[in-house]
């Protein structure tokens, strides 16, 4: 294979390489002496024009007709590095519109001087999600998982005003380098059992009925790695304190982008590689295998993300407690273990992506205003700023799944999804105990909105002065929340089209 | 005794553990990021060993890789810790408490 | 001879290892490290990986370090002075490392039917490797080159002082 054929064949992550560069030379070379404002402006057009270019590419040209294992067979040189179906390109296009959004909320931020670099970082961490999410090889996982994670310790890092950022992107790196070494050396005995590297001949040659034990150090080891990543209980110490030091527009990305693409990579190690590996969590018909342990790990974030959400001032914070419980919710998905929860997963994680990042975008707002984002500052807001209040009044909402927003149909299918996966509705405990843990989340989500719409103004807050940009992305964001919302099969009836072929 | 890939997994799982136990017990960051190199090197003396008894490159290839990423990573690492030290005068992660609720 | 070897590489691994934790100078520390992987390289030679053994000295045992060292030195680290002991971290490092310690040996001690008991032939040497990363490993070869540019871009970044 030329690589001519191999840029061809990964296209659109190319283009957004080329983007990423154009925009950093753009900035160091020419927009250098202009004012802060009008070279993130360039910037970010010109980051935004290379996303959507790169989603056109996957959305028009030679989209896939046929299955990922054919794709690969054609191409034996990529065999499973680089999977291109139909269900990968709906996710490479979630994120990068995910990624869209993360630059538009962040135009308008002071932060930073070095815009150029800061646009590029966020560009190429799309471009290791984007590989992470074709990945099906054990390889590549990695690779893409550690550029992904440098891009992100580096945009967590970039406040160098503020002592908190380093401190937050210290914290994030180092769980984030145990969290590699975990994965890595659980991927490294499955290699050893196996003898390949690709997840499919991985599960075929692990075929066996009796767990071997060594397979047992493999999955616990992959499983700790992952949950690092995804900030699942007992892994997630580092979640609220990068959340609160980072810059938001960095903080939201971490939550929404790598949220996405860590997910859907978890859930194709865990169903394709480990697929004869799984046990059952049922509660009357236990066995060993992964679905216990992610069991237990779900219910653990569920309840402890729940829990000291509602102890939190600062809504950073909050959001990011809120994130590990929401990271239990998305586990049922895997838990599901077939196409209905990668469906239902999909669903989740992209429109909790696209939730956060507009909740995040108005928590930006305020602190940049307020200098901070305790729940206090929020005050009046229903007055000062009625847009914004009404938009952090929908995202909490669908954070809290209330219907008919977007949040509540992803809890509805995963939930689902969950109860019809396993045997004689061997998850229904799992279930209701998530049932029960969202509606103590209302409990702290409408403490927000309290203070937003109850809690009188104070004498001197008067408007923000918000751009009429940061405004407006806000508004489609939280249109975008309401639509997915009200017409869900826009993006199941799509997710369940590619599955079908994607042969998961 | 004939040396078998048992022994190198024995080394190796050591090596693991000698490494995490480093990472969670010492404080000064920089031997938090040699007991973090540690962790990755017992897993590329695994895959070696794997390599080997699987009876292709593929374990090698993967090292290779590793080795670079972990070069790129204790760059970047290295990088916040003088960030860090510029406006804090420490390497200690007790000193780490700017960040609560 | 092969098994002596063995168990002199892989003894010095762990002893130096070992020391990287209990020594109180971050510079000991370094020095106990470059000995530990230096002695594993020793251990990639008897797997008959030499090129991974040179590239192990090279890149780890070279410019990793000089890299620790170098930032040791601009920071001028003194010895941890000996501080009370921490006793929540060495309760959780006791049991998780004791957790992990158990499972692995547990895994390995049993013996699993899927491995194979006996070495190959292969050879690690320049020519195979190079052969199959161009090929095969084509594109995660790629997209190492965006790692690094990342690495870079973000170094020099961090630690830059910003002007004015």
């Amino acid at each position: 294979m030329s690589y001519l054929q191999l840029l061809g064949l990964v296209a659109p992550e190319t283009i957004v390489v080329i983007t990423a560069l154009v925009v950093l030379g753009l900035d160091l070379l020419i927009l250098r002496e202009q004012p802060l404002r009008h070279r993130f402006w360039m910037g970010a057009a010109f980051a935004a024009f290379g996303c959507v270019l790169a989603a056109a590419w996957l959305l028009f040209i030679n989209s896939p007709t046929h299955p990922a294992g054919e794709v690969s067979g054609a191409l034996p040189l990529l065999r499973g590095m680089f999977v291109d179906d139909g269900l990968v390109r709906l996710v490479k296009v979630a994120l990068l519109g995910l990624t869209v959004f993360t630059i538009a909320i962040s135009m308008e931020s002071s932060f930073t001087g070095h815009v150029g670099e800061y646009l590029a970082l966020i560009l190429l961490a799309t471009v290791g999600m984007m590989f992470l999410v074709s990945a099906e090889d054990i390889l590549m996982i990695f690779i893409s998982l550690e550029l992904t994670s440098l891009s992100l310790y580096i945009l967590t890092a970039f406040n160098k005003r503020n002592v908190k950022s380093a401190e937050a992107a210290l914290k994030y790196f180092l769980f984030g380098g145990m969290s590699a070494a975990f994965t890595l050396f659980g991927l490294s005995l499955v290699y050893g059992l196996s003898g390949s590297t690709g997840l499919r001949e991985i599960a075929a040659k692990l075929e066996q009925p009796a767990l071997d034990p060594l397979l047992v150090a493999a999955i616990v080891m992959t499983v700790i790695g992952f949950g690092f990543k995804v900030a699942a209980v007992p892994f997630h110490l580092w979640a609220p304190d990068a959340y609160q030091g980072a810059p938001t527009p960095s903080a939201a990305f971490i939550a929404s982008g790598s949220k996405v693409a860590s997910f859907f990579v978890f859930a194709k190690v865990m169903m394709l590689g480990f697929a004869h590996a799984g046990g059952s969590g049922s509660w009357h018909a236990y066995a060993p295998g992964w679905l216990p342990v992610l069991a237990v790990v779900a219910v653990a974030s569920m309840l402890l993300g729940n829990l000291a959400a509602i102890a939190q001032s600062n809504v950073k914070r909050l959001l990011a407690y809120s994130a590990i419980a929401h990271g239990g919710y998305a586990l049922l998905g895997i838990l599901a273990n077939g196409p209905s929860g990668v469906t239902s997963l999909v669903y989740y994680v992209v429109t909790y992506g696209l939730t956060v990042l507009g909740a995040f975008g108005v928590v930006g707002l305020v602190e940049e205003r307020a200098g901070e984002a305790r729940i206090s500052d929020f005050a009046g807001l229903g007055r000062r700023e009625p847009l914004l209040a009404f938009c952090m009044m929908i995202f909490m909402l669908s954070l809290a799944g209330i219907p008919p927003l977007a949040g509540f149909f992803g809890k509805f299918y995963v939930f689902t999804a969950a109860v019809g996966g396993a045997k004689d509705l061997g998850l229904l405990w799992l279930v209701i105990f998530a049932i029960a843990m969202s509606a103590v989340s209302l409990y702290y989500y409408l403490q927000v909105l309290k203070q937003i719409y109850v809690v009188p103004v104070s004498a001197e807050s008067g408007s923000l002065g918000a751009p009429i940009s940061s405004r407006i992305v806000l508004a489609v964001i939280a249109f975008g929340v309401v639509a997915l919302g009200c017409a869900p099969d826009f993006l199941v009836g799509r997710l369940l089209a590619a599955i079908k072929l994607a042969a998961l | 005794m004939d040396v078998t890939l048992e022994h190198y997994l024995v080394v190796s799982g050591v090596l693991f553990s000698l490494g995490l136990l480093g990472v969670i017990m010492r404080r000064n960051l920089l031997v938090i990021y040699m007991c973090l190199e540690l962790m990755l090197n017992a897993a590329n003396l695994a895959l070696v060993a794997m390599s080997r008894y699987n009876g292709n490159l593929d374990g090698q290839i993967m090292v290779f890789f590793i080795i670079t990423v972990a070069a790129a990573e204790v760059a970047v690492g290295l990088a916040l810790i003088v960030a860090l030290y510029r406006r804090r005068q420490t390497a200690h992660v007790e000193d780490l408490t700017s960040l609560k609720s | 001879m092969q098994a002596a070897l063995f168990y002199f590489f892989a003894a010095l691994t762990l002893v130096c290892g070992a020391l990287i934790i209990l020594n109180r100078n971050p510079i000991n520390s370094a020095m106990f490290l470059v000995l530990s992987i230096a002695s594993m390289a020793g251990l990639f030679v008897l797997l008959h990986a030499f090129f991974l053994a040179a590239v192990q000295v090279l890149v780890y045992a070279g410019a990793v370090m000089v890299l620790f060292l170098f930032v040791i030195m601009l920071l001028d680290l003194k010895e941890e002075d000996r501080r009370k002991f921490n006793l929540f971290g060495i309760i959780t490092g006791v049991i998780s490392v004791a957790a992990i310690a158990y499972i692995s040996f547990a895994a390995i001690r049993s013996g699993s039917a899927s491995v194979s008991r006996t070495a190959s032939d292969i050879e690690g040497g320049t020519l195979p490797l190079g052969k199959l990363l161009f090929t095969n490993y084509l594109l995660p070869f790629e997209i190492l080159s965006v790692l690094l540019l990342v690495a870079m871009v973000g170094v020099i970044l961090l630690s830059k002082k910003d002007l004015k």
